[in-house]
């Protein structure tokens, strides 16, 4: 099997994730997309870590994990603090500021 | 076919297929499974990568503690918050689509184009360290200890911040057992007070006591249904007859 | 196998990250009434430890080459923490500068006379805007000190961004500053709801740039086996594989534009600098800016110098955009701060001029530029925290109206920070213009500097366009006053005010800092 086809099935995932980001309304959903991304290119660095038989690949994999947990709680609690102001979680409520 | 490339091929076609799901489904709940069902499927393509460890930190990291977070945070805003799929800016879904379709594509397209090696494998990697976790704990404790190091700054952060947006602290001092104990002492119930429903037609904690005498009792609800307009009304006695 | 950690060189980003933690145990332990003044005395003095360590680190000398200088080398240029991090010239210059900003920044975001109710955070960003709770807090003068640590940990991970010499540290960085930013963008006092949907926009955006910049690293190492940026740019060299490299640059750049607010990655910077508490906007215009440039240079430098053919036409397009587009749409706004969100789009454009240079001069010019622009910022938005109406901050436009009059201090000192965003001669914005397009001349980017010198008079007319209306109009009548700060704001915008004249008249010293600083190390 061609081992660029993890790759590609990374980018796919990828793709996806930023057409969630870039369709959909719900606040947590796109959060979810981007969970979705920061996961495709984890999967990258993974695939590439055994293509080119280095370890460095794995040890970001396993970071990115990490962060990625953080960044979860702290957008949530915004998520959270801002649903409870105005008992929505729809991005398109959230536009007192016009473009 | 051998059997990496069937786990290849079942995996990642579940693994889209979650993702997709996740884009399409209406409802928060709905997509929040789908994204965890993809994670899961890419858990196991972690393993077919020789990367046992990734794998399950992946199962408990994202499908145990990431996606379980949204779910909570979905019971918080409310289960049923469906997503309108209506569009605001007009074309705008046309124009995401055109767009994510020639992002996918060029990327796809690119990677496809380069010429692949045979894939190198982590055998002599790992044994360079005297196996995989020995490996793995070098490069985390070693090359990448500063970054490791950060990390606790990004945990704190994390941690400061849900504290600071999420947690009430109290403005006025707590009343200690004594306080409590001499308040009901010199107020006018020294027995407890009648719950919410006594007597009344239905239990229900909205409906106040009715006393001996016929007349309700607003002390018997709790604080949050005292307000104008939230007191059951149909509960008197006069009224339970007719 | 040992792992060696160089102390000395990764003092200033250790001292930060560790008055974090401190600064969380003394939300924990010490009384709510001393937490502000500890807090305070703390930032305060590990910025000024972290700046000392820098300054010695770059005056340091060092044993060399023999051949050269008589054996003596002047400053740190080691790779540390086993490469993952690059301690240079540039770089600490860089961190210099993020200091600087951060220390005269910390002034503003402790200010507490501006605002009767307190500083200019929630009393308890917890509770609902509004409610009863809220009010009880302000009553009782509840001061949200939780800013501090954030605010430590974000500086500590500022100073990390621009020296990191992998893409995983970089990543690593790139969350550790952008949190707490977050965090602290959605606890303004007034205005809270905008405050919270600022930070939602830009936690949203945020996250989805870093993805980019995540995948990008990803299709490099694929490519490269490697995510040191040393290693990176040897293996680029004679590596086949274009197909992922390229995509890996273009979406390393998306990441990186992003967080300095490049054109079309900019639809944060107006929303968020409108929506964060005032003094929150001034540090991150300038030292955010200043970090990721400084990131983005050492990439860009660094790991894809050999690849300059192939990102600089793209670089021409986002350069060419931000300064036309910047320009173009701060003319059309009403509200003060977005038009300076606009203007600080502009500038970007600018400074891209000074990376696409690739050149010695390109490097020192694009330092001294992002000194006299963060400080010119700084002391900007410090100003524009002092109007204020009953219900808060003034920023429409048509409210700053006659404010010459009235004050005509403030409304001098701020005509002299719109002069020196417009570069005009005598300020520090029109040295660093003239270093940047005189680099990028030399760097062959002729046509690009024309553009900015165009983009420069589109600018010019809409801050001439402020100046005149404070002091050739006449005041409304129940327009705002400024309010007479306490001595953190006044030195804020002292500071920032000294710098921007003393970089117009002399700037001689500081531009032979940034020269002298030399070039990245590999």
């Amino acid at each position: 099997m061609n081992p660029n086809n993890y790759l590609i099935l990374a980018a796919i995932l990828f793709t996806i994730g930023v057409y969630g980001v870039l369709v959909r309304r719900n606040a947590i959903i796109v959060f979810m997309s981007v969970e979705l991304m920061l996961n495709a290119a984890n999967l990258a660095f993974v695939a590439a870590a055994r293509n080119t038989g280095t370890l460095d690949g794995l040890v970001i994999a396993f970071f990115v994990m990490v962060v990625a947990a953080a960044e979860v709680v702290v957008g949530l609690a915004i998520i959270v603090t801002i649903f409870r102001t105005r008992r929505s979680a729809s991005i398109d409520e959230a536009s007192l500021m016009k473009y | 076919m051998n059997g990496e490339s069937v786990v290849f091929w079942v995996s990642g076609t579940f693994a889209v297929v979650g993702a997709l799901g996740m884009v399409v489904s209406k409802k928060a709940v709905h997509s929040a499974l789908w994204v965890a069902f993809a994670m899961v499927n890419i858990a196991v393509l972690y393993f077919a990568l020789e990367a046992p460890f990734l794998g399950t930190t992946q199962i408990i990291v994202y499908t145990g503690a990431v996606m379980m977070l949204f779910l909570f945070v979905l019971m918080i805003v409310g289960v049923d918050s469906s997503d309108s799929l209506l569009e605001t800016i007009k074309g705008q879904r046309l124009l995401a689509s055109l767009f994510a379709l020639t992002f996918g594509g060029v990327i796809v397209a690119s990677i496809a184009s380069t010429l692949s090696s045979p894939s190198a494998g982590l055998a002599i990697a790992n044994a360079g360290y005297g196996g995989h976790l020995q490996a793995i704990g070098f490069l985390v404790f070693g090359t990448y200890l500063f970054a490791f190091e950060a990390l606790s700054a990004l945990l704190i952060t994390a941690a400061l911040g849900a504290m600071v947006l999420a947690h009430n602290e109290r403005w006025t001092p707590r009343k200690t057992q004594d306080q409590l104990q001499k308040e009901r002492t010199f107020s006018n119930h020294v027995t407890p007070l009648p719950a919410p429903g006594v007597l009344a037609r239905n239990n229900s904690v909205d409906t106040p006591a009715l006393l001996p005498d016929g007349t309700t009792s607003i002390e018997s609800l709790p604080n949050a249904f005292r307000g104008e307009g939230q007191v059951s009304k149909s509960n008197s006695i006069e009224e339970a007859g007719k | 196998m040992k792992v060696s950690v160089e102390y000395q060189a990764l003092a200033p980003i250790i001292i930060l990250l560790a008055s974090g933690v401190l600064s969380v145990l003394v939300e924990a332990f010490i009384p709510r009434t001393l937490r502000r003044p500890i807090q305070l005395m703390l930032v305060l003095a590990s910025i000024v430890l972290a700046f000392a360590y820098v300054v010695i680190n770059a005056t340091a000398e060092l044993a060399g080459d023999p051949l050269v200088n008589g054996g003596q080398v002047k400053g740190l240029r080691e790779l540390a923490a086993s490469g993952s991090i690059a301690i240079d010239g540039p770089g600490m210059v860089i961190q210099g500068i993020i200091l600087l900003i951060s220390f005269v920044a910390a002034l503003l975001l402790a200010e507490r006379q501006i605002d009767p109710q307190g500083d200019a955070f929630a009393s308890r960003s917890s509770t609902l805007p509004g409610s009863e709770d809220e009010r009880q807090f302000t009553a009782q003068g509840w001061l949200q000190t939780e800013i501090w640590p954030l605010y430590l940990f974000c500086v500590g991970g500022l100073l990390l961004f621009p020296v990191s010499n992998d893409f995983l540290t970089m990543f690593v960085a790139l969350e550790v500053f952008s949190l707490p930013l977050y965090l602290i963008a959605s606890m303004a006092r007034r205005r809270r709801l905008l405050s919270q949907e600022a930070a939602l926009k830009y936690f949203i955006l945020g996250a989805f740039s870093s993805a980019f910049f995540l995948f990008g690293a990803a299709l490099i190492y694929a490519a490269t086996s490697s995510v040191n940026f040393s290693t990176v740019a040897v293996a680029m060299e004679n590596s086949s594989q274009d197909g992922l490299i390229i995509p890996g640059i273009g979406m390393i750049a998306v990441g990186l534009l992003f967080k300095v607010g490049a054109v079309p990655f900019h639809q944060w910077v107006p929303d968020v600098y409108q929506g964060s508490p005032t003094p929150l906007t001034a540090f991150m215009s300038a030292a955010t800016k200043v970090a990721a440039f400084g990131a983005l240079l050492r990439v860009f430098y660094v790991a894809f110098g050999g690849m300059r053919w192939d990102w600089r036409p793209m670089m021409w397009v986002v350069a060419v955009l931000s300064m036309v587009i910047g320009s173009l749409l701060a003319v059309t706004q009403t509200d003060m701060k977005r038009m300076l969100a606009f203007s600080s789009v502009a500038h970007t454009g600018f400074i891209l001029l000074g990376v696409i240079s690739t050149s010695a001069a390109g490097l020192s010019s694009t330092l001294f530029y992002l000194l006299a622009y963060g400080f010119t910022s700084v002391g900007v938005f410090a100003i524009v925290g002092l109007v204020r109406d009953a219900s808060g901050e003034a920023t429409h436009l048509s409210q700053w109206a006659g404010l010459g009059k009235k004050s005509p201090w403030i409304a001098t000192i701020f005509a002299l920070f719109l002069l020196a965003l417009a570069g005009i001669p005598l300020t520090s914005g029109f040295t660093g213009k003239f270093a940047v397009f005189t680099a990028a001349i030399d760097g062959g980017a002729t046509p690009l500097v024309i553009v900015a010198v165009v983009a420069s008079a589109v600018a010019a007319f809409f801050y001439a366009r402020v100046i005149v209306l404070m002091f050739f109009t006449e005041p409304p009548v129940d327009g705002p006053s400024v309010v007479v700060p306490s001595a953190l704001t006044t030195v804020a915008i002292g500071t920032s005010a000294a710098f921007t004249v003393l970089l117009g008249i002399a700037p001689q010293p500081v531009l032979d800092l940034v020269i002298n600083a030399g070039l990245f190390i590999r």
